[in-house]
């Protein structure tokens, strides 16, 4: 009886003190998350903002932002540079799945589960560890007119004055650099997938590319959503090796809608247009993870 | 709780206490200033004035050097709008003065320049340049006239001269060409409107200040014209590739184009090189190309220093300005950097830059503001990218007029 009764006043006594401190927590619940909802909203819920007011306005920096509606949106619909950013976005995201993403698969799974793969990987990891900026000033002079890659391939090519070749030829450059992590997490997804089924398909008689397409591809689908979908946003952005290595030029034939967006806004200083760009490329970049995403994770 | 509470109203009535405070002071009296600058090369320089400038007048200066000037300028328009304001800071003459002394963010300097006009330590022909709305804005930071600096040493090896008339120029050009030399330096990036300018300014250059003010069109057969000569020199394989990032001080070092276009202030690089003037490398006055012209056509610029309206220290900001065109400023000024002053007084070191100074001077030349000041900012942004394709791919001339004069229709609609 005594230990009915101690076990409820125990009991009680833990409902006191919880009344007593919840609302104590409710009281300053707020106050606690305040500081962490404050940076969010300062950093970055309103530069968000403000980018998307100012994308309806003229502004130079320095008069006051005067209100135009749509107009920038419009003119962006004509501008020619805008299309040909357009175009080489559009490349760069094609050339990231078919390179750093395609080759990073392609190397995962022939240097996966054999004996000495590791070193087989290790070459491809090592570029990773340089920046964008640092990997376009190690590769300017080198695609440059008398670079060590006219020279070896006996050639004399404007590699980064051309159209489309500059794009491409950074695209190259991003593959070098890229393919090792996507290697590295395709490895990872290679070795999160259940041992079973590949067994029972070896038992069946399944193997080599039979083996991969229907079994082993099927099972890294997660990780393999989230590599692509990575690549997508990265290559939308792509700036930092577009803008060490070419400035976007000559005359504007290698921007991307970042770089475009960098140039339209802090070298011609047209902030309005320069932030109709930034909501453009937004847009594009939320729209485009949103639909991939979506039909992954069906 | 009360006690925390208490505790709460405590710190945020110190928070309050101290920003009030901090707002109720006193304008600082500065013995030291920050000049920010596009100049992030010449940082040395700037200290080595610093230096001078606190044994002189009891004030130093540190500067704050950027290499990227579209990243500087965007840096010096949101100061305008925020606390962190440079005391002192470089910028442009021409349309970009114009801008924000029309934000009225710029010191009006009226006072200095009369002073230093009537002690003789700038000249009156410079006011100009720094005059808008009849009141003077800012001081000269340097003075630049342009035009060929040349690899001697290769000059000496084919027994070439600086020339004399423009024929002469290309058959420098020619001499260098079958020797597998290349002739000239160009550039897809920023410079690529030089040769533009020296070929617009030595055809014509009523044409080119026309240009400059919206009464001519890029797509007039005079300017066409210059373009096809720019083209054709192109096309002969005088100039070097423009896509090559080699600094233009090196490419005339080591010999990869004979002959680099530039202000005078290209000397510093130069000087910063150890090439000897006159041993290794020389200057010349680039000839007109129309040789019927009266007087040969020098473009020439002038970068601002300025300090704000609304300045931390006005009185430290204006004063140093104020000293910074004085003789004894200004020797120093163009003795480390080995370039020429904006004050008459100072004597000239290098030879040939010493005698183009006089000559300038004297109304020898007719000078031609350089395309990047004469040029208004939205005009010379479409400029530059044009100019930095046409030099990629001479034959798409034509368009790259037609997209640079579209961005002059759109800013002379609304600018007149």
């Amino acid at each position: 009886m005594s230990a009915v009764l101690s076990d409820r006043s125990d009991r009680a006594a833990g409902r006191r003190a919880g009344s007593a401190r919840r609302p104590l927590l409710g009281r300053f619940a707020h106050g606690y998350v305040a500081p962490a909802a404050l940076l969010v909203a300062g950093l970055l819920y309103a530069p968000f903002l403000w980018t998307a007011y100012l994308s309806l306005t003229r502004y130079d920096g320095l008069e006051s932002p005067e209100w135009v509606g749509l107009r920038n949106f419009a003119r962006l619909l004509g501008d020619p540079a805008l299309l040909t950013s357009v175009r080489n976005t559009l490349i760069w995201v094609a050339g990231t799945m078919l390179l750093p993403v395609g080759v990073g698969l392609l190397v995962a799974v022939l240097s996966y589960d054999i004996r000495g793969g590791a070193w087989f990987r290790l070459p491809f990891m090592l570029p990773y560890a340089l920046s964008g900026a640092g990997l376009a000033v190690v590769w300017s002079p080198i695609l440059s007119h008398d670079g060590i890659a006219n020279r070896l391939l006996g050639v004399d090519t404007a590699f980064l004055q051309v159209a489309p070749h500059n794009t491409l030829a950074m695209l190259l450059v991003w593959t070098w650099q890229q393919v090792g992590v996507n290697t590295l997490l395709f490895v990872v997804g290679l070795q999160s997938i259940p041992k079973e089924p590949v067994e029972a398909a070896r038992i069946d008689g399944a193997s080599g590319w039979r083996l991969f397409r229907h079994v082993i591809w099927p099972l890294m689908a997660p990780l393999t959503a989230v590599v692509v979908g990575l690549a997508l946003v990265a290559s939308l952005k792509t700036f930092d090796i577009v803008w060490v290595m070419t400035q976007g030029g000559p005359g504007r034939n290698s921007e991307t809608l970042a770089v475009t967006m960098y140039r339209d806004t802090f070298v011609a200083s047209e902030y309005g247009y320069g932030s109709a760009v930034a909501v453009l490329l937004t847009v594009v970049t939320g729209l485009a993870s949103y639909l991939y995403l979506r039909r992954q994770v069906r | 709780m009360f006690r925390s509470r208490v505790a709460t109203l405590g710190v945020a009535a110190l928070v309050l206490a101290a920003c009030g405070a901090n707002d109720a002071a006193e304008p600082k009296k500065k013995t030291e200033l920050t000049l920010y600058n596009d100049k992030g090369a010449w940082s040395k320089y700037f200290e080595e004035m610093g230096a001078l400038s606190r044994q002189a007048i009891g004030l130093g200066m540190k500067p704050s050097g950027y290499t990227d000037s579209a990243q500087y300028q965007a840096f010096v328009k949101a100061s305008f709008r925020t606390d962190v304001k440079p005391d002192l800071f470089t910028w442009q003459t021409g349309g970009m003065l114009e801008e924000i002394v029309k934000q009225r963010q710029v010191a009006d300097t009226t006072a200095v320049w009369q002073e230093a006009i009537k002690a003789g330590d700038l000249s009156q022909d410079l006011a100009p340049y720094y005059t808008v709305g009849g009141k003077q804005y800012c001081v000269p930071l340097n003075v630049a006239y342009w035009g060929m600096f040349y690899n001697k040493k290769i000059f000496d090896r084919y027994g070439l001269k600086p020339p004399a008339t423009w024929d002469d120029l290309v058959g420098i050009a020619e001499t260098l060409k079958k020797n597998g030399v290349k002739a000239f330096y160009h550039t897809s990036v920023l410079f690529s409107f030089v040769w533009f300018e020296q070929l617009m300014a030595g055809t014509d250059p009523d044409l080119y200040d026309r240009l400059s003010t919206g009464k001519a069109k890029y797509t007039d057969p005079g300017v066409v014209a210059v373009m096809e000569r720019w083209k054709a020199l192109i096309d002969a394989g005088y100039f070097i590739n423009p896509g090559d990032k080699t600094d233009p001080g090196d490419v005339l070092k080591n010999g990869k184009a004979a002959m680099v276009s530039f202000g005078t202030w290209f000397n510093t690089s130069m000087t910063q090189r150890e090439m000897k003037a006159g041993a290794d490398y020389g200057f010349f006055v680039i000839p007109n190309v129309n040789p019927a012209l009266p007087k040969t056509s020098m473009i020439f610029e002038s970068g601002p220093l300025c300090a704000l309206a609304e300045a931390a220290d006005p009185d430290a900001s204006m004063r140093y300005l104020k000293w910074w065109t004085t003789a004894q400023a200004q020797e120093k000024w163009a003795t480390t950097r080995g370039d020429v002053s904006a004050n008459p007084k100072v004597a000239i070191a290098d030879q040939a830059l010493g005698a183009v100074t006089k000559d300038a001077g004297s109304g020898t030349y007719r000078l031609v503001n350089r395309y990047f000041e004469a040029t208004p900012p939205p005009v010379l942004t479409a400029a530059l990218d044009g100019f930095g394709a046409f030099v990629t791919e001479p034959g798409t001339y034509k368009e790259v007029l037609e997209g640079i004069q579209k961005a002059a229709d759109d800013y002379w609609s609304t600018h007149q």
